[in-house]
């Protein structure tokens, strides 16, 4: 099925003939404002008790006030200093061409990317992501050992820092370089591992968008049913290279998502703005960026995580607001306080594939400690929070039940955020050569699944 | 009626009522007020405010809103000051920016909002700037230090550049160099010669203000 790109060279133009103003005014005068007025105005009020609120209201509400976010102010180019915005109508159009179920991957591999519902039987997508660098001599193997698991639908690499040796540079020949290599040795993993047509998200190590272009092609690199990420800037704004990106990818003929995460204590203040932002990123991932799916992060200002109470609630809400209201496809990213090789990291894993999976999204899973630790992120969190995703839509779970379990299992984590432990690097946890866990990550893993298990999750295995 | 003026001013301040604190500056200022008294008053209150931040008892927008209410007050009093006392006021300019390359910027913002909550006057470049950008904007402004801001392993080599070309330029003295963001170390600061690091922005205040004091009083 197919998307239309939405009057991609209108809106390109926009960029240029839109409102003017200076970018601080946008987000202080224009953006801030309208946020506030909006969530006054549609009474969307954060409850710490409900971290999966249950009424269909909340979400109806926050959708509203996300499409008129949008409808106002626009989607800031920080380099025309020039607002793209669209009407009501257009929006509309728009949303009503979204075909909501995307074939991706190809061959045996391929697979089917599609919206979900709020409280929807139809298991998540999960998009498996260590979202951090790896040292590059781990870069192979690590993409073997991820790609090893069952439940992985789609997956997106490590980031490299140096290539061939080389130190990165961003705009250099060696993020090139760089990128060329991740590239290669994704689609070289994927093949050893036996699944040649797998769905790849890539290229996290190309910065520039000379270096994202660089890699498309359909023999090494990034294909036409891959995916490539283009990120929103904080808040509602774009930028030349990133719409840049955007064209080539609509010409090249891949999928493209959204990355977008709008940042709780930031410009969208409270969890109430965060909500409505990531959701209003929807309609700038449908209109500016032409994607087929929207890849979220919202994220904690002091945590970098969105494994928090307050987060937790912003990752639902957006969801059942997105879920209730289009077809659109919502992929929502987990960011852990916690480090692998630690319980906290599993019990975070499991929170945060609750929240999105009950209330309508797909998984990517997952980054740990804060994501900002080298070498810090192992497939088996991310293979928990598959197994969490599968067992709560396959058991019908409700949001009430699933308020109940996260509350538990915030119980067991909450107070330990402020000073999470950074836990173990891939190779203490893993044997490297043959990509599987060592013995004592699996009893890990096997003791906090039973105790997910206990508090009322149903897995099939 | 001092007093009474001068808790109107911090409240006005702190609630970020632009519109309401520059019109009772204007007449704390018509009236002869005490403008040493009341900036300490301002001082010690601000600092609630990026205390309250830092806890995320209020956030970015509240956070700005006061900043702004108190950059406006400031241009009111300082003319005063000056003439007053006949020294600048001004606590220190700083010129910020993200480095080359990289287009991370939300936490360059907040370390500026949190600079001119504490008074400094803060010029920020926005992001992938040049190396040779920050010193010029520096040698333009009259700064006083270059803060630079890098999220990326593959950016950090930005800071290093700005130092060396400082060095090229004979300005290493000149300019204070501070750095940060989430993969910058402060082993990293010390092997590019960097004169501090932190990783908050109420660190980086911190940090700002002993160098802009260590230059004052050398
Ligand atoms: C949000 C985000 C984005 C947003 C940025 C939006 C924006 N314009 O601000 C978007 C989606 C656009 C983005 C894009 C990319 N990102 Co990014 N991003 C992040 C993320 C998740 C959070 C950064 C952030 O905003 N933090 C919140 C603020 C408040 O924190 P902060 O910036 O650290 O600032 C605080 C302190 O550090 C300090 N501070 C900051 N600056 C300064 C300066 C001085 C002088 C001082 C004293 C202190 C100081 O004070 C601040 C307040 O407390 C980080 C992960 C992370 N944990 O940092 C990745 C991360 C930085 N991104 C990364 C990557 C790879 C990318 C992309 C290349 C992805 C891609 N392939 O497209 C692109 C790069 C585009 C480019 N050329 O820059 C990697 C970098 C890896 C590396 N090589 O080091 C990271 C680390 C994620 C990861 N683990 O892989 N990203």
């Amino acid at each position: 099925m197919a998307t239309p790109p939405y009057r991609m060279w209108d809106v390109v133009e926009r960029a240029s003939t839109g409102p003017f103003c200076e970018q601080q005014e946008f987000l202080t005068k224009i953006l801030v404002p309208k946020l506030k007025e909006v969530i006054e105005k549609y009474g969307i009020k954060y409850d710490s008790h409900s971290p999966i609120p249950t009424q269909d209201s909340l979400a109806d509400r926050v959708w509203e006030a996300a499409v008129e976010l949008f409808r106002d102010v626009g989607i800031y180019n920080q380099d025309t200093h020039r607002r793209i915005t669209f009407s009501d109508k257009e929006i509309l159009e728009a949303l009503s061409c979204t075909a909501g179920e995307y074939n991706v991957g190809i061959g045996k591999d391929s697979k089917i990317l599609q919206h979900r519902g709020v409280e929807d039987r139809t298991p998540p997508f999960v998009i498996f992501s260590p979202d951090i660098i790896f040292d590059e001599e781990d870069f192979l193997t690590a993409c073997i050992a991820y790609l090893k698991e069952p439940l992985l639908d789609g997956f997106c690499a490590p980031i490299l820092e140096e290539s061939m040796g080389m130190r990165i540079q961003s705009g250099t020949p060696i993020e090139l370089a760089g990128s060329l290599e991740h590239a290669m040795s994704l689609r070289e993993a994927a093949r050893l591992v036996g699944r040649p047509g797998v769905f790849l998200v890539a290229v996290g190590t190309s910065q520039s968008d000379a270096s994202q272009i660089s890699v498309s092609d359909p023999e090494w690199g990034v294909r036409t049913t891959d995916s490539r990420l283009i990120g929103s800037i904080t808040e509602l704004m774009t930028n030349n290279s990133m719409m840049n990106k955007v064209v080539h990818c609509q010409q090249y003929g891949c999928y493209v998502a959204n990355l977008t995460g709008a940042l709780y204590g930031g410009y969208a203040g409270g969890a109430e703005g965060t909500a409505v932002l990531e959701t209003a990123y929807h309609l700038n991932g449908l209109m500016v960026y032409q994607s087929h799916y929207q890849m979220n992060f919202p994220y904690h200002l002091k945590y970098f995580s969105n494994t928090t109470r307050e987060l937790l609630w912003v990752v639902s809400v957006y969801s059942q607001a997105v879920a209730r209201h289009s077809k659109l496809v919502n992929v929502s990213n987990g960011f852990a306080n916690a480090g692998p090789g630690t319980e906290m990291l599993f019990f975070e894993a499991a929170a945060h594939s609750i929240a999105s999976t009950v209330s309508g999204a797909n998984l990517w899973e997952i980054a740990p400690a804060r994501n900002k630790n080298k070498n810090r992120a192992t497939p088996l969190e991310a293979r928990l929070a598959a197994e969490v995703g599968h067992a709560v839509a396959r058991s019908g779970m409700t949001r009430e039940e699933a308020n109940e379990v996260v509350n538990k299992l915030l119980g067991k984590y909450e107070d330990k955020i402020a000073d999470a432990p950074l836990g173990k690097e891939f190779k203490e946890c893993y044997d490297a050569r043959k990509g599987i866990p060592t013995e004592d990550y699996v009893a890990l893993y096997e003791s906090a699944k039973e105790e997910i298990a206990k508090i009322g999750i149903d897995f099939p295995y | 009626m001092n007093d009474e003026q001068i808790r109107t001013l911090v409240q006005t301040v702190v609630d970020g009522e632009t519109d309401a604190a520059v019109k009772t500056a204007e007449e704390f200022v018509h009236a002869n007020g005490d403008i040493d008294l009341a900036l300490k008053k301002l001082t010690e209150e601000m600092k609630g405010v990026g205390d309250r931040f830092e806890q995320l008892e209020i956030f970015l927008p509240e956070m700005m809103a006061s900043a702004d209410a108190m950059k406006a007050i400031m241009k009111i009093f300082l003319p005063k000051l000056k003439e007053s006392t006949g020294v600048d006021a001004s606590k220190g300019r700083i010129v910020i920016g993200t480095v080359a390359g990289d287009q991370h910027e939300i936490g360059k913002d907040i370390v500026s909002v949190m600079l001119e909550i504490f008074g400094f006057t803060v010029y920020n470049i926005g992001t992938d700037v040049d190396p040779l950008e920050f010193i010029k904007r520096a040698d333009e402004v009259g700064a006083d230090g270059i803060a630079m801001s890098s999220l990326m392993t593959t950016t950090m080599a930005g800071q290093r550049e700005v130092i060396e070309i400082m060095k090229e330029k004979g300005v290493r003295d000149k300019y204070f160099a501070i750095v940060g963001g989430a993969p910058v170390t402060p082993e990293w600061a010390e092997e590019i010669g960097a004169d501090g690091y932190s990783d908050t922005a109420f660190g980086a205040v911190k940090l700002v203000a002993r160098l802009v004091e260590e230059r004052r009083t050398k």
